[in-house]
């Protein structure tokens, strides 16, 4: 689920990461009128609780040999309301992408915004709505299911919206798109299934966590609900017409206009405007030039140069981490004062 | 227990680990940029840009076996949408390298290339998180402008991960110990579930603990650490090397693609 920085280009990625800085920000700024300094502590083990629950799996039926484990999103969203469990969340993504190496480093934008604010905001928001006030009723069970499958499915549908209007990958919008969220939907049932059961064991054993807000009481404004949504709704509506306009020719729009090469062929031309002006920002954003590429006996000379340069770098490069790995080799030898930490 | 995680080497000693955090996360932002904007289709140049993360992981004296090992656990997902990208551009071209030239899909040179890019930028991210510790990191990224909120969060939550990954390993352990067959999933949820709440409250209660005990030292909601993040002279010299490397390889690259 976490975005690679490869399945991205350079526009999109920085722009959700702009996006997700100031979301972060703002609700960083909002959250610190509620959040003392009491209720830090907790926030951090919370996030720590994440890892843990991850680890936690258990048989699937009708899947023999696989196991799902719970995200764990919409429980810290239920328990901590909206605000905390942004924070909370976009923590756990940070450390995962530093830590643990899940999720590239200008990907966060777009992880942060699939997997925190979403589940955060659409989770509670849907769980309020559809829940009654008391727990341990059907009502809630079946809210709290809504905002699992929902929010799952929401950054089921972001994940191939952000990679196609990268035009990094090759696989058609539609097939990715009903992939996603295909495995998505049985994904947000267990997960709905298993966070039902956990609330149900918490509200037996200890009501008074999940009766009062642990991170300050979070009115439920009609005015946020409806911005939440209306938000997430424009994101998704405009993403889906923008990629529906040219789902038949799949991504080769990027190359229909080579500013670089005058001699360019359009293999497809696709005259709409929103499109145009997206190439026209990734072609002027990107720093290199694309799609070297040559097609069949054109220009062989300058192919075979090209060959050349590229056989230099290759080997000129190995050989040059060869060396270096050699001198750092023959230094630490000679210098046997190497500290390995255990 | 034994945790694989991947900082344990940031403990260490070297001129890397000395460096400035703020530097090196700039550093690795700025590559991992330059990275991504590669060509989609140019997997050559690629092998010049790994010079740089190798460079730093062999001065940092972290060992590759470790992180290949690394890069190779975290790939699955990139992998399977990599190959996906053969299936669907089957463009035939031609390739010319060195000696020989060869027939293959734009697909397939798609396909390298986001795995390339993949192992340069894990390379990067890795060389920088094995040669800073956290706590340096997020002073760092205090220092350039991450609220305040965020950075305590990171921290608690970072200090917590491996208690909390513990004591849920003894759980794990316990339920193996019990599970001698199938039980059908009707009680597989049960039994998840009750570990899975009994550990959050369990968290909950430690927060608790922790609080108090932070409290009782004068918490106020800010640290109070002995900033030892100063920009020193090898901070520059990393610097300049860095921006030469850059910029050379960009004019290298411009005149392979050209």
């Amino acid at each position: 689920m976490h975005m690679a920085n490869e399945l991205l280009s350079l526009p999109v990625a920085g722009g959700t990461l702009v996006i997700a800085g100031g979301v972060l920000g703002l609700i960083c700024k909002k959250a610190k009128q509620v959040i003392t300094s009491e209720k830090l502590a907790l926030m951090g083990i919370l996030g720590a609780f994440i890892f843990a629950a991850q680890m936690v799996n258990f048989r699937l039926p009708a899947m023999p040999g696989t196991s799902g484990h719970m995200v764990g999103a919409v429980l810290l969203a239920i328990i901590l309301g909206p605000h905390a469990a942004a924070i909370v969340i976009s923590s756990v993504i940070i450390v995962q992408c530093l830590i643990f190496q899940d999720g590239g480093l200008l990907a966060l934008g777009c992880n942060i915004i699939n997997m925190a604010f979403v589940p955060a905001y659409v989770g509670y928001y849907l769980y309020r709505i559809a829940a009654a006030r008391s727990f341990s009723n059907l009502r809630t069970y079946i809210g709290v299911m809504l905002a699992c499958l929902i929010g799952i499915e929401t950054c089921a549908v972001l994940v191939p919206i952000e990679a196609t209007l990268s035009g990094v990958l090759m696989v058609p919008f539609s097939t990715f798109l009903i992939t996603m969220t295909g495995v998505h939907f049985l994904v947000g049932i267990v997960e709905g299934i298993v966070t039902v059961a956990v609330l149900a064991y918490i509200q037996q054993v200890r009501p008074d966590i999940v009766a009062d807000n642990l991170c300050g009481k979070v009115r439920l404004s009609k005015r946020a609900v409806l911005a939440t949504f209306a938000v997430f709704t424009i994101i998704i509506g405009a993403g889906l017409s923008l990629l529906a306009s040219r789902m038949p020719d799949g991504l080769e729009w990027s190359y229909a206009e080579r500013p670089d090469q005058p001699n360019f062929k359009p293999i497809v031309s696709n005259n709409d405007s929103r499109i145009t002006v997206i190439d026209r920002l990734q072609s002027k954003y990107s720093l290199m030039p694309d799609y070297s590429v040559r097609s069949n006996g054109e220009n062989e000379n300058s192919q075979a140069s090209v060959g050349w340069t590229s056989f230099a770098g290759v080997f000129g490069s190995i050989t040059t981490m060869a060396v270096i790995w050699l001198i750092a080799w023959i230094l630490r030898r000679n210098n046997p004062r190497t500290i390995i930490a255990q | 227990m034994h945790h694989a995680h991947i900082d344990k080497f940031a403990y260490q000693d070297s001129p890397i680990h000395r460096l400035d955090a703020r530097v090196k996360f700039i550093a690795t932002v700025i590559f991992t940029a330059v990275v991504i904007s590669l060509p989609r289709t140019s997997f050559a140049i690629l092998f010049c840009y790994a010079i740089g993360p190798f460079a730093v992981l062999v001065l940092g004296r972290i060992p590759l076996k470790f992180v290949f090992k690394h890069i190779l656990l975290v790939s699955p997902f990139v992998l399977i949408l990599a190959l996906s990208c053969p299936l669907y551009d089957k463009t035939p071209v031609k390739i010319a390298f060195g000696p020989s030239a060869f027939q293959t899909t734009v697909g397939w040179m798609r396909c390298c290339a986001i795995c390339g890019k993949f192992v340069v930028t894990m390379l990067a991210l890795i060389a920088l998180v094995s040669t800073t510790r956290f706590s340096n990191l997020l002073v760092g990224l205090g220092k350039l402008g991450v609220p305040k909120l965020l950075i305590i969060q990171l921290g608690f939550l970072y200090r917590y991960i491996f208690v909390l990954i513990d004591t849920a390993q003894h759980i794990l352990q316990a339920r193996a110990g019990r599970t001698l067959r199938n039980l059908g999933f009707n009680q597989e949820i049960k039994t998840a579930s009750a570990m899975l709440g009994s550990l959050f409250i369990r968290s909950i209660d430690t927060a608790e603990q922790i609080n108090i005990a932070m409290q009782g030292r004068g918490f106020n909601g800010s640290w109070r650490t002995i900033s030892r993040l100063k920009i020193s002279s090898n901070d520059y010299i990393f610097g300049v090397f860095f921006a030469v490397f850059v910029i050379s390889l960009y004019f290298f690259a411009v005149s392979i693609l050209n």
